[in-house]
């Protein structure tokens, strides 16, 4: 059962009087458990295609069903709830509140949601989320006092705790060094592994693609190859092999 | 989002910058600081005019026994003819009187009363008020205080000292009249010395001075008409418009319940009668039924004069009853022909003066509130622009553009009130420091207070939306990418 299927999605930029194509019609459904990588140079439209599955954007024109509800109509309050409970993200720039613990940072998305959960609860929550990404003894740390690999990580506990059912990363791997950047793919192959968490990994970099069960390119606002891999590269048995940091 | 969780990022996010935060609120706090300042000044001029006011007789009625004035100067230096403004129709002469007889007269020796009581000393039409007309006085509508008065002078004794002096008999309502008396050491006299004609006597600051020099005469002893009176107060000026003097009515004088010189001095009558309006509008009205009570009661016709003289004369009391003399000029010279002035007119005049001084007062704080508003708009702009990314991230995770509204709308009414409750501290010191230097009256009243506690706010909802907005307006995607 397709998890999301968008249909000739188009999106215009207006800059200045220049009309630009970002998305020119793609077509695609991903289902729920797939681990997706989308490449493509810069300029191809992959972040647009990225944020227009977030709810971060609307398209222009053509539709997009998640979990069978088409959102590609929604105002902004909507898309914002549809953020908070079926969408995590993470970034290339982790993108965590500046002197803020990493406790507060992961607890965020219960301030937004929809039921009220006391400070308490906030806190207990998050503090699981943060064990599970191996972080419980860094939690009242700032993020300036967190190596870039424990930020992602924190990040990734943030984007799980209100248990999406897809998470989105874009360049998660721009900014860490190569141990770390399997460390985390290693986090989101067990993520789909263990509890079946759809993946859309943004990157531009081939190898990092090669962790993920499908391949996707992009290319001028277009798909121009959608392949599945056979044999992704394992981060767990990677990491075995690289020496400890 | 909860407003407590609101309230937590808000004062979280304050308190990262301390300095920041400190700076903005500054002018906010010397805005609120400000009006409080003047609030608590104007009110306490305004409290303090119209206590001197109301002590130097603005709803004072005093109406004396007899009726027996001839020509005397008015204010003004012309002559009245006081007995033909009193009863014009009337062709029935007053009986003139011997000096001593006028118990308005001051007196260095006994008088006919003191040696033989009123009734041997045949006051006649003089001695016509009495404890019962007080009494029946005290029940009419509007009277807030009435005081019997007796007035002799009086050799007082101390030891060896011997002062000449006033010697006043009242009623225990009389430091309610005054007002604006003080007790340095002891009480006034009370009701139950009063009825119990006790020998208490309360002595006036320059009187205390004259025969205990600076000790506390309470408990001892002072000797008038050679009967020993137990002191047990001394009483002063509370107000820094009147000040106390050797020769004065007030403090170079003696206070003994009236009841205790009639028993003394074998005496029934009243020289006066002071009585005070409850509210000072209502003074001629009630000064109208007090006239028609006595009247009825002293059964005068139709025509005759009446044997009392009820005085409610404003500018009497604003001139002679011990204003410091510039102040009772200004009030004086504010109102031309007060002769002609009702009080109701007189007290327009002020109500205009106050109207004026706050219409000042309501610039001044609408300035420096919206320089302390503008300070914190400034700010907030500043801070959206800082924390794009905050903005971003927070959208990210499913804040809606109404969340990221409230927070900056949260966060500067936080900043405002910070402001606004250190500057009701600032402005409650400073008026503090004011009323001690200036030894003037301020009166910080809670409603001011609270007032100020809501304009603050009311100034970081009006000048923080708007940050607020741009902030809620922002496109996630690109304050995400925001550097």
């Amino acid at each position: 059962m397709a998890l999301l299927r968008v249909r000739d999605l188009v999106k215009t930029y207006q800059v200045g009087e220049v009309a630009v194509r970002a998305l020119r019609g793609v077509t695609l459904g991903i289902d729920a458990g797939e681990f997706v990588a989308v490449v493509g140079p810069s300029g191809s439209g992959k972040s647009t295609f990225m944020h227009i599955l977030g709810c971060l954007d609307r398209p222009t024109t053509g539709s997009y069903f998640l979990e069978d509800r088409d959102v590609s109509h929604l105002n902004d309050d909507e898309l914002s709830a549809i953020r908070n409970r079926q969408i995590g993200f993470v970034f290339q720039g982790f993108n965590l509140l500046a002197r803020t613990s990493a406790l507060e940072n992961v607890e965020l998305p219960l301030l937004y949601g929809k039921q009220r959960i006391s400070a308490g609860e906030r806190r207990r929550r998050a503090r699981v989320a943060l064990e599970a990404v191996g972080l419980a003894d860094r939690a009242e740390h700032h993020p300036n006092q967190l190596s870039g690999g424990q930020q992602q990580r924190v990040a990734i506990a943030r984007a799980l705790l209100n248990n999406p059912s897809i998470l989105f990363a874009d360049e998660p791997t721009g900014n860490l060094d190569s141990r770390t950047s399997v460390e985390v793919m290693d986090i989101f192959q067990r993520l789909k592994q263990d509890r079946g968490i759809t993946i859309v990994l943004i990157t531009h970099e081939p190898q990092v693609a090669e962790y993920a069960s499908r391949i996707i390119a992009f290319k001028d606002g277009q798909i121009v190859s959608d392949q599945a891999n056979h044999s992704p590269r394992v981060a767990v048995g990677e990491l075995a092999l690289l020496p400890a940091s | 989002m909860t407003i407590g969780s609101s309230l937590g990022i808000a004062f979280r996010a304050l308190s990262r910058n301390k300095l920041q935060t400190a700076l903005t609120t500054i002018g906010m706090t010397i805005g609120v600081a400000t009006v409080l300042t003047m609030i608590a000044l104007g009110t306490g001029a305004q409290t303090a005019i119209e206590q001197q006011v109301r002590a130097a007789g603005m709803n004072l009625i005093v109406v004396k026994a007899g009726n027996y004035k001839t020509k005397t100067e008015d204010d003004v230096g012309g002559v009245v003819d006081h007995q033909a403004a009193i009863a014009p129709q009337s062709q029935v002469l007053l009986a003139s009187f011997h000096p001593e007889d006028d118990p308005m007269e001051k007196h260095d020796h006994p008088t006919s009363r003191q040696r033989l009581g009123d009734v041997e000393a045949g006051l006649g039409a003089a001695a016509t008020l009495t404890p019962a007309d007080a009494e029946a006085i005290r029940g009419l509508r509007g009277v807030q205080y009435v005081s019997e008065g007796i007035h002799e002078n009086v050799h007082a004794i101390a030891g060896d000292k011997r002062w000449f002096t006033r010697l006043h008999g009242g009623d225990t309502d009389l430091p309610s009249i005054k007002r604006s008396w003080t007790f340095p050491y002891g009480r006034f006299f009370t009701e139950r010395e009063q009825s119990r004609r006790a020998a208490a006597v309360v002595l006036g600051s320059i009187a205390a001075q004259k025969l205990f020099g600076a000790t506390n005469p309470v408990g001892r002893q002072v000797f008038l008409w050679k009967q020993p009176f137990q002191v047990v107060g001394v009483v002063s000026s509370g107000s820094w418009m009147v000040t106390a003097a050797a020769g004065d009515d007030q403090f170079d004088a003696l206070y003994v319940p009236f009841t205790t010189i009639h028993q003394l001095l074998n005496l029934s009558k009243l020289n006066d009668i002071s009585i005070t309006a409850a509210s000072t509008g209502d003074v001629t009205r009630v000064a109208n039924d007090v006239t028609e009570l006595l009247r009825a009661r002293h059964r005068i016709a139709q025509n005759d004069p009446d044997d009392f003289t009820v005085v409610t004369q404003a500018r009497q009391s604003l001139a002679k009853g011990g204003l410091r003399p510039d102040v009772a000029r200004a009030v004086v010279g504010n109102v031309g022909g007060l002769e002609k002035v009702t009080l109701a007119q007189l007290g327009r005049t002020l109500d205009r003066a106050m109207k004026t001084m706050t219409a000042l007062l309501a610039s001044i704080a609408a300035v420096s509130l919206i320089v302390g508003g503008i300070g914190i708009m400034n700010i907030m702009l500043l801070s959206v622009t800082e924390r794009t990314r905050e903005i971003g991230i927070r959208r990210a995770v499913g804040a809606r553009a109404g969340d990221v509204l409230r927070q900056f709308l949260v966060e500067a009414i936080a900043l405002s009130v910070i402001g606004g409750v250190a500057g009701i501290a600032l402005g409650a010191l400073a008026s503090g420091i004011i009323a001690q230097i200036l030894r003037w009256s301020t009166a910080l009243s809670p409603l001011s207070i609270a007032l100020s506690f809501a304009v603050a706010a009311a100034v970081g909802v009006f000048f923080g939306y708007y940050p607020a907005r741009q902030a809620s307006r922002l496109d996630p995607i690109e304050s995400l990418r925001y550097e």
